[in-house]
């Protein structure tokens, strides 16, 4: 099957800041190469500042890269103008860590979900509401949720918003950074069988990005363990999780579970 | 050392960023000022050609700069076309004037400011420190001109104090003594409408500098170590608060020269406020941009003072650049 | 009561006072303008309800004032001469804004009475007063709308674009804050032409007022722009491609809000203070329209000073409007959760 996206030598470098470089460049990503199946889950898994979410900013186009390539849909998505990008962008969404920061805090719920058709200009204003309503029963939200603003609504439901959005123009890839993360653990277990289940409904391809190895364990086809810039493992997830080699990887585990859960988790599988 | 050495670039970059903001508001001003110098009779028809070919005014702008740039390096800042001399003397004189009253002014508000500040700072919600508040709060919305006025209308009508200049009639022949006690008497009025225009909101920054720092864990724990209010109150309390307060009194040193036109003007204190002013009216172009200069380098100089004392005081700022 | 109910009060409480100033034609008794020669610097009148023989009167009145017999400006009460005071009369004609004409007064009377007095040429203080207002207000309500639109479009500007630009749009800005503000704002004066007429001069002292201060406002904008562009919501909208317009006007830009309207209440009486200082001076509003700043010029004689106390007056119009100003300022940063006190201390 052809690979839904494929990133090739990702490199990510920020640059020195202030006048006296006082803040030193230092490269995030370094090299890195994986691809997505269609309809499959691949996890990139790593403590924080091994790189993982400037993959992930890169391949939702809000980062430029320093240099490599992201081939989606026939074309290289690295090198397009934003004005061509802008025709790509609903095929590849993204859902941030924390859904108070990733909410307008002065909209409703309905604008902010349908801020994405507002912004591709494709939908007239009363349908918006519709569609609105629409991808928010897929999360699990009643239409009462519409005119609610997000400071009225817990976590879990702020994220389902977040995730609500993200699908309202139909994306083939969501790529979801830690959006379990500041969940608390019962919402977390809520949320991701959302995710298991709307990606069985609607065909998605996810790119889920944590450091929490279990739910990664839960949810994914394919893991990629990033430790300081590069990835040091990768492969199927029940080899992964098995073959446990890698410092990192020990590190992981021996901080998130004990290899025999590792081996029940696999099992459940 | 290496932060010292930016602020100061930084110091540098500002004047000469100034000198060419001061100069091109002069040149880019609508109508030719020698036109309007033409209608002066004081200037005659000579002095003028004379002083248009001096000042080059046909030359591009850029090279009329250099050469003004240049000559202010040197100290010379032009001709006065009202006073017929240097323009450097004239200016120095008055900002002596300046000094001496915005410098007694600003001694005494800080010298009432911190004390009070920290007395309030520490009851912080209680009755003395509301009082206190309300009290500045009717200072601070009388504005300077009304203060300044009323000041003067009071001590014309009771005739307690001289109403205005530095120095009696006769000053010249006083003795020592007298002429102190002269020039005293003649900076109550002014000293007290700046300090009263001053001091609530410098005030007002103490008293928060100090309640945020009074805040502070580390002086619970002194307190808890048994260290006596007032020691920690001025040992602890005091130099953590310091930090906003010490740029604050850069901008007090800074604005030495610039903060005290108005009751100048009002109270007829021969400083450099009422000498601009007058150069303004009778257009006397190198005493206004020498002026100008000159107020600010002093608030250029405030600022980088402020860093220097900054640097000293604060070891976090020392500690900026760490070797990785 | 709530900051928000406080903040409603205050602020009706201001628009109401700016009113006031607005129908000054209303509340004047007199043409600013209309000079009472048999009057020059008459005193304040007084108003009686209990006439010299004790009879009350519901009806307030004042005595005529009449120069002494053989002195050029000392006065004395007519007794015999009671001037009742009439409410809602007609009387000198005037404009409301600027546009409709009407003759209505809230009080008057057959004779002159003049409750704060009147200047050199027998004017009216108390309309001077009022029209005053409106020009000394009006100064400073547009130049603090010029300067935070500048302020608003530079820093937002800065904030945004980030890079080289965003490097020099505030070295720009530390240079104008590196100035001292009153020589800054008296030699943009003087280097424009001093003798104008009042429209002229008026527009003049606004632009100049305007053009001053725009930096501190921008550097504020700008520190919120930039932390408003790496909100994720922002980001997102980013993602599903909005344009860089898009993301401040309905995202970036109403965060500045409550800032924006925090300066607006910090710098309308700063800069009402600047035209009533360059009106005093001569370098703003010029005869014969009245302002604050200009009423008080006389006092610069040695003479007026000693003798005519209540030309003093005029300096304590501008108090309430402060006083309402600096608690609108106070709630509004209370409200914002403002820690810093982002006012410039003047002088000292």
């Amino acid at each position: 099957m052809e690979p839904m996206i494929r990133v090739e030598n990702l490199v990510k470098r920020y640059a020195g800041r202030g006048l006296g470089r006082r803040a030193a460049a230092f490269t995030a990503v370094d090299s890195v190469s994986f691809s997505i199946l269609p309809g499959s889950t691949l996890a990139l898994v790593g403590e924080s500042g091994s790189g993982k979410s400037s993959v992930g900013l890169c391949l939702a186009c809000l980062e430029r890269l320093t240099s490599g390539q992201i081939w989606f849909d026939g074309h290289d998505v690295a090198t397009l103008a934003e004005r061509e990008l802008r025709a790509v962008r609903p095929r590849l969404q993204m859902v941030f860590q924390d859904p108070a920061t990733s909410l307008n805090p002065r909209w409703t719920v309905r604008e902010i979900v349908a801020e994405p058709l507002l912004v591709q200009g494709r939908v007239a204003n009363r349908e918006r509401g519709v569609h609105a309503a629409q991808v928010l029963e897929r999360v699990r939200l009643g239409a009462e949720y519409l005119e609610r603003r997000p400071a009225e609504l817990s976590g879990g439901q702020r994220q389902r918003v977040a995730i609500a959005r993200a699908l309202i123009l139909e994306p083939k890839l969501l790529i979801l950074d830690e959006v379990l993360s500041a969940l608390d653990c019962s919402i977390q277990a809520q949320i991701a069988n959302l995710l298991v289940e709307l990606q069985r409904a609607l065909g998605l391809a996810y790119l889920f990005i944590t450091h929490d190895l279990k739910m990664a364990a839960h949810l994914a086809d394919e893991i990629a363990v990033m430790s300081r810039g590069k990835i040091v493992e990768q492969g199927a997830a029940e080899e992964i999780l098995r073959d446990a080699r890698h410092a990192e990887m020990q590190n992981l585990l021996g901080a998130t579970l004990v290899e025999r859960e590792v081996i029940a988790v696999v099992r459940e599988r | 050392m290496c932060f010292l050495l930016r602020r100061l670039g930084h110091a540098a970059f500002l004047l000469l960023g100034v000198s060419v903001l001061a100069f091109a508001f002069s040149t880019l001003a609508p109508g030719n000022y020698f036109d309007e110098m033409r209608l002066n009779p004081q200037i005659s028809a000579e002095r003028l050609s004379a002083l248009r070919a001096d000042y080059q005014v046909d030359r591009p702008m850029a090279v009329r700069y250099g050469r003004w740039a240049v000559a202010l390096l040197h100290g010379d800042l032009g001709f006065s076309f009202a006073y017929n001399t240097p323009v450097a003397p004239l200016l120095w004189t008055r900002a002596r004037n300046t000094l001496l009253l915005t410098g007694t002014a600003t001694a005494l508000v800080w010298m009432l400011a911190l004390p009070l500040g920290v007395w309030s700072a520490e009851r912080r919600g209680r009755p003395a420190d509301v009082a206190l508040s309300w009290a500045t709060a009717v200072l601070l919305i009388v504005p300077d001109l009304a203060l300044a006025l009323g000041l003067l209308v009071l001590a014309v009508r009771s005739g307690w104090l001289p109403t205005g200049g530095m120095v009696s009639v006769g000053f010249d022949g006083f003795s020592t003594g007298k002429k102190i006690r002269d020039v005293a008497l003649h900076l109550v009025l002014p000293v007290t409408v700046l300090v009263a225009s001053a001091l609530p909101v410098l005030l007002r920054h103490v008293r928060a500098a100090v309640a945020e720092a009074l805040e502070a864990s580390f002086l619970r724990a002194a307190e808890g170590h048994g260290i006596s209010r007032r020691r920690s109150l001025y040992r602890y309390a005091l130099p953590a608060a310091a930090h906003p307060l010490i740029a604050l009194f850069g901008f007090s040193l800074g604005t030495l020269l610039s903060g005290s036109l108005l009751v100048e003007v009002v109270m007829s204190w021969p400083g450099l406020g009422p000498f601009l002013l007058e150069a303004i009216l009778a257009r006397d172009l190198y005493v206004v941009i020498g002026g100008v200069l000159l107020s600010t380098l002093f608030l250029v100089a405030g600022n980088f003072a402020a860093d220097l004392l900054l640097y000293w005081a604060d070891p976090r700022i020392r500690e900026e650049a760490p070797e990785r | 009561m709530s900051t928000r109910s406080r903040l409603i009060v205050c602020a009706a409480v201001l628009g109401a006072l700016h009113l006031a100033v607005a129908c000054a034609g209303f509340f004047a008794p007199y043409d600013p303008a209309a000079q009472d020669r048999e009057h020059p610097y008459a005193p304040p009148m007084r108003l009686h309800f209990v006439d010299a023989r004790g009879g009350i009167h519901l009806r307030p009145f004042a005595y005529a004032q009449e120069l002494r017999a053989g002195s050029f400006d000392e006065y004395e009460e007519n007794r015999a001469r009671a001037i009742p005071v009439r409410f809602f009369v007609s009387g000198a004609p005037y404009r409301v804004l600027g546009v409709l004409p009407l003759r209505l007064h809230l009080f008057g009377a057959d004779a002159p009475v003049y409750l704060l007095g009147t200047d050199g040429y027998g004017r009216d203080l108390l309309s001077r007063v009022l029209f005053g207002g409106q020009v000394s207000l009006l100064a400073g309500l547009i130049g603090a709308g010029l300067t935070l639109s500048i302020g608003l479009c530079i820093g937002a500007a800065a904030g945004f674009w980030g890079g080289w630009k965003d490097e020099v749009l505030m070295r720009v800005a530390e240079l104008f804050l590196a100035l001292p503000w009153i020589y800054l704002l008296f030699a943009m004066r003087a280097f424009l032409p001093l003798a104008v007429q009042p429209v002229k001069a008026f527009l003049l002292v606004v632009v100049v007022i305007g053009a001053v201060g725009w930096a501190r406002p921008a550097r504020m904008v700008r520190g919120i722009v930039l932390s408003a562009k790496e909100r994720n919501f922002v980001r997102a909208a980013r993602g599903f491609g909005a344009s860089g317009g898009y993301l401040l006007r309905r995202h970036i830009l109403p965060e500045t809000g409550s800032v924006v309207l925090t300066q607006a209440a910090v710098l309308v009486p700063q800069f009402v203070l600047a035209e009533m200082t360059l009106s005093f001076l001569g370098l703003g509003v010029p005869e014969p329209v009245p302002s604050w700043g200009n009423l008080l010029a006389s006092l610069q004689h040695y003479n007026v000073l000693v003798s005519y106390w209540w030309m003093y007056l005029p300096a304590l119009a501008m108090v309430p409007f402060f006083l309402g100003y600096l608690v609108l300022a106070s709630l509004l940063q209370g409200s914002s959760r403002a820690t810093k006190i982002e006012e410039a201390p003047a002088g000292v």
